[in-house]
């Protein structure tokens, strides 16, 4: 029993840290905003750090780590908000690909010449895919009705699907959701971060806005959320990686916990910036719309909470202090 | 991260289990809130000290088991399940033994720490003072140096035990001269010490845990003064991280109660609200995030972290969930929630539980405090108010 991340663990996180936010800041995301114009090195960084081959086992060219490393970087891909699809390529379809026997496509994933778009039937549309395309309110979420099967194509942009999954496929469902809840506690981060930043700057009444208490409590409640939502999508992560039967609802326990910690760190850093937060200028608006999409993607709160709901009340989960790993 | 228990781990569970079983009290005890109580639960200490379960992770030459972290975890795991009695001396084990254990001279250690484990001194902590609450920097209580003694005079208050405890801990201003947080000592005093004069407050549920004490030239000997003179700020602190941090409230505790609610609703399920049903699932979520989250603290420590101002996060979350809870409980007994004893004589013990959790968010530091301290010091805003 040691629920710590290793030194290694630890390290390549902070290393994709660095990175992205070296090569991947909001001046990124304003240019793909405007024009479309995707800067190739930033996939290719990805790449050549090994994250496209994170979860691909060693035999075939890939690093052979496990979900909670991947966990670990997906929130990193969502403290960047990372306008890439690595997390559904490499940390979703990857291990999905593996528990299915495919794995004749995943050296052109470990290579980075194959993306993966993914279908299944909790989500109502396709995210990265290539089809009719629906609009997000995220501006860098590009949706698409239905999905071509097999579609190669090089980068920039969408990908290569998997086809539709079979129907009620839970473990493609918790990949994805996990990999979501993973992505929002590093959204909630970040917004977070860009509120405390704004709140020591901005004055107002001789001083900065953030030595008001008003302010204060509630940056302080959102940390509470963040911080008491992050093991929960540890436990979850390590609860799928050892094969538990109960996984699924840890998962689901996991994206209720991010979804409510994101939601109300987005509410609270959008008021803390005031006026300033209700533009597009102020780059919080990219973190607050990737945690309103996220929110809903593979499986929407009311999803979640009834899987939990009919483990606990439905009495599959053994509950109780003796159970904290059931 | 490897989240599952060893085979030791896992007999050394069967072990307390069965202990368990075999000793905690088939009827509930009287509230520790008043005499005939108090007594009943420092009787429980003794029974559980005769286990040798006083204070697992404390070395075996104090008491203790010598266990680590996460036994202790399990140990409170299964206190919890067997629905062990609340710890009359939780002011000494939690807070007071840990401060010992790391501040302490060696002749400390021996004679405060084994009696203490073995339930034969119980403790009260003296903190605030009716000047000094939320800001314990203001204290006036003064310890004036007379040769091999502190001449102690001043008042503290909402000191919990103390109504019947045997000792008490708290800081002193020894430098009459300082200022704020310079110039404290933590000194450990006899309650019975001539001088002393306790007056039991009566609580919001009509019964007396706390007490206000009035200290009147209070001989107390220099070698109670625990750390240096003028280090009692710092001492003082670190016994507020294991407070807030980690020990005072097990995730047991939690897990236990959403356990209750969580039976509670499947008997009143036909009139529950929807809001209700989803804050039943929340309080099983949030009782197993904070059990993830001390699993994790104690990893931390085990590796030679240390408990640094998160220690408010965990209490504003374990403080407010316990409220929460307790709060739906009474949502769901409808009529009944107002009843002390139900119709067939059980004491609702749903009714004294939210009347506690009520104190939580005060106790141990309000949580107006501990949103200071998570703003200032976790995220960096800027400090207001005197330092």
């Amino acid at each position: 029993m040691n629920m710590l991340f290793t030194e290694d663990q630890l390290t390549l996180a902070e290393t994709v840290r660095d990175y992205l936010a070296g090569t991947h800041g909001p001046e990124v995301l304003r240019r793909l905003d405007a024009d479309g114009n995707r800067d190739p090195a930033i996939w290719q960084g990805l790449v050549d750090m090994g994250l496209t081959g994170l979860l691909v086992p060693e035999a075939q060219g890939g690093l052979g780590l496990g979900l909670v490393d991947a966990a670990l970087i997906a929130a990193e891909c969502g403290r960047a908000c990372l306008a890439e699809p690595l997390v559904d390529t490499a940390f979703v379809g990857v291990p999905w690909l593996v528990a299915q026997g495919k794995t004749d496509g995943l050296g052109e994933i470990v290579a980075g010449t194959r993306k993966v778009a993914l279908s299944h039937q909790i989500n109502p549309w396709v995210a990265d895919g290539a089809g009719e395309a629906l609009t997000s309110v995220d501006p860098l979420r590009h949706l698409s009705v239905h999905i071509e099967r097999s579609r190669d194509t090089s980068a920039p942009g969408p990908s290569t699907s998997l086809g539709t999954s079979d129907e009620g496929d839970d473990h493609l469902l918790n990949l994805g959701a996990l990999m979501s809840a993973a992505q929002l506690v590093g959204l909630a981060d970040a917004m977070l971060s860009q509120a405390v930043e704004y709140a020591k700057i901005r004055t107002q009444f001789g001083q900065p806005i953030g030595a008001f208490q008003g302010l204060k409590h509630q940056l302080a409640s959102c940390s509470v959320a963040i911080e008491f939502a992050k093991p929960v999508v540890w436990r979850a992560a390590q609860a799928l990686a050892d094969g538990l039967e109960s996984a699924g609802v840890h998962i689901s326990h996991a994206k209720v916990a991010a979804t409510d910690a994101a939601m109300l760190t987005a509410e609270t850093a959008i008021q803390t910036h005031g006026a300033m937060g209700y533009t597009y200028e102020v780059d919080l608006h990219f973190w607050m719309k990737r945690s309103w999409a996220l929110a809903g993607a593979w499986g929407s709160r009311a999803f979640h909470l009834r899987r939990v709901d009919e483990a606990v009340l439905g009495g599959s989960l053994p509950i109780g202090p003796e159970h904290t790993f059931a | 991260m490897q989240l599952t228990y060893t085979p030791e781990q896992q007999a050394f569970r069967a072990e307390i289990r069965a202990w368990m079983e075999a000793n905690v009290p088939k009827e509930p005890l009287v509230t520790l809130e008043c005499r005939e109580g108090y007594d009943q639960h420092v009787a429980w200490e003794r029974t559980l000290a005769s286990g040798n379960w006083g204070m697992v992770t404390w070395p075996e030459a104090y008491g203790g088991r010598g266990l680590d972290l996460i036994q202790w975890l399990i140990f409170e795991e299964e206190y919890f399940r067997a629905g062990g009695p609340n710890r009359a001396n939780q002011n000494g084990i939690f807070l007071l033994g840990p401060t010992i254990m790391e501040f302490g001279t060696e002749e400390q250690k021996q004679r405060f720490l084994t009696p203490m484990a073995k339930g034969e001194v119980i403790w009260a902590q003296a903190w605030s003072e009716p000047g000094a609450g939320s800001d314990m920097a203001a204290i006036s209580s003064k310890a004036v140096r007379d040769g091999d003694h502190y001449v102690i005079t001043g008042q503290k208050t909402w000191s919990s035990r103390a109504a019947f405890a045997d000792w008490g801990f708290g800081i002193f201003r020894t430098d009459p001269d300082s200022k704020r947080h310079k110039g404290l000592t933590f000194i450990l005093f006899d309650l019975n010490s001539p001088g002393i004069t306790r007056r039991p407050i009566r609580q919001l549920h009509g019964d007396t845990g706390f007490a206000e004490l009035f200290f009147d030239e209070v001989r107390v000997p220099v070698e109670n003064c625990l750390a240096g003179e003028g280090e009692g700020w710092n001492v003082a602190m670190a016994t507020a991280g294991f407070e807030r941090g980690l020990m005072l409230r097990s995730p047991g505790r939690f897990q236990a109660t959403a356990k209750r609610l969580v039976d509670l609703y499947r008997q009143h399920e036909a009139e529950a609200s929807p809001a209700a049903r989803e804050a039943v699932m929340q309080a099983w979520m949030a009782a197993q995030a904070y059990a993830y989250n001390t699993y994790a603290v104690a990893a931390k420590i085990m590796a030679g972290g240390k408990i640094g101002a998160e220690a408010s996060l965990n209490k504003i979350f374990w403080s407010e969930l316990d409220r929460s809870m307790h709060r739906t409980a009474m949502q769901l007994l409808g009529a009944h929630a107002e009843l002390k004893r139900f119709d067939d004589g059980s004491v609702n013990q749903w009714l004294e539980g939210y009347i506690f959790s009520l104190s939580g968010p005060i106790y141990a530091g309000s949580n107006e405090v501990q949103r200071n301290i998570t703003a200032e010091r976790l995220l960096g805003l800027p400090r207001v108010g005197a330092g």
